[in-house]
């Protein structure tokens, strides 16, 4: 039995995990939901569903990252590449914040 | 008559002299080129702007870094820098990306644009425009001004960072790294 258990948990950490995508939506300027926990590989697909543009922008140092002006309707993905904690800010709201912990 | 007359034409005339003498002291010729910034200067920061293909690199002179204190306003005589590099391309349209995913910076400068703090910078902006004591400058790579360079869009969107001193990524980076 005791056998058995280890082989199956063998097979379990050799099975490749696909990336997963999360959804972060800015209807009435949040980004929700407002803290994501990743691996490393997955992505965020920013969805600005609300009535006004936005900006992803990241200033933590070792990601900093710049999305650009995003008008309503629009999308943006982020590619998850390196472990480590970040916070994602909006350049035209202050006060949208996401907290980001990839694995 | 005429005296009168021209004692109201003297006294405009001396208040356009003034307004004039203090729009000279605001403007981005306030604000001089960091000839040290790539070697006197400390980086401490990297944002890629994959929209734009360019990596931008963030600089603080060493006084500034010194002095300044977690959650208070920065000290007078803080210069902050932002270079442009363009990114290293595949194509025309796409860049290159490093294990990480991040854009990979050439050594070809596009842009430097600086904001510097002064005591007595920005008084003579209206409150809807000014950053508290804060001017912009925009260079080009080899020093020079550029000569067509626009600001109210930098005024703009750093007031809304008007709890961090207006700045989006020093004021955080000292929260960060000493708080």
């Amino acid at each position: 039995m005791r056998g058995i258990t280890i082989c199956a948990a063998t097979l379990l950490a050799a099975v490749p995990v696909a990336a997963e995508e999360h959804v972060v939506r800015m209807a009435g300027q949040q980004y929700a939901p407002a803290a994501i926990e990743a691996f490393k590989g997955d992505s965020i697909r920013f969805v600005n569903d609300d009535e006004t543009a936005h900006n992803v922008y990241v200033p933590t140092v070792g990601f900093g990252l710049d999305l650009g002006k995003q008008e309503p309707g629009e999308e943006q993905t982020m590619i998850l590449g390196q472990r480590g904690a970040f916070e994602v800010e909006c350049v035209l709201h202050p006060h949208m914040l996401l907290a980001v912990t990839v694995e | 008559m005429r005296t009168i007359a021209r004692l109201t034409l003297g006294a405009a005339g001396t208040g356009a002299l003034l307004w004039l003498a203090s729009a000279a002291l605001a403007g981005p010729e306030q604000v001089g080129y960091p000839d040290r910034y790539a070697t006197g200067f400390v980086r401490y920061l990297t944002v890629d702007r994959p929209d734009r293909n360019v990596v931008r690199f963030f600089y603080v002179n060493p006084e500034a870094l010194e002095t300044a204190t977690p959650g208070e306003d920065l000290p007078y005589g803080t210069v902050l820098v932002m270079e442009d590099h363009k990114a290293r391309m595949v194509t025309s349209e796409q860049a290159v990306r490093d294990a990480q995913g991040r854009l990979i910076p050439t050594d070809e400068v596009t842009n430097v644009f600086v904001m510097e703090k002064r005591e007595g910078f920005g008084e003579e902006y209206p409150p809807e425009k000014r950053n508290a004591e804060w001017e912009y400058a925009w260079f080009l790579p080899d020093g020079s001004r550029k000569a067509d360079a626009e600001f109210d869009g930098c005024f703009a969107c750093h007031l809304n960072r008007a709890g961090r001193d207006f700045t989006f990524t020093f004021y955080k980076y000292v929260l960060d790294e000493k708080g």
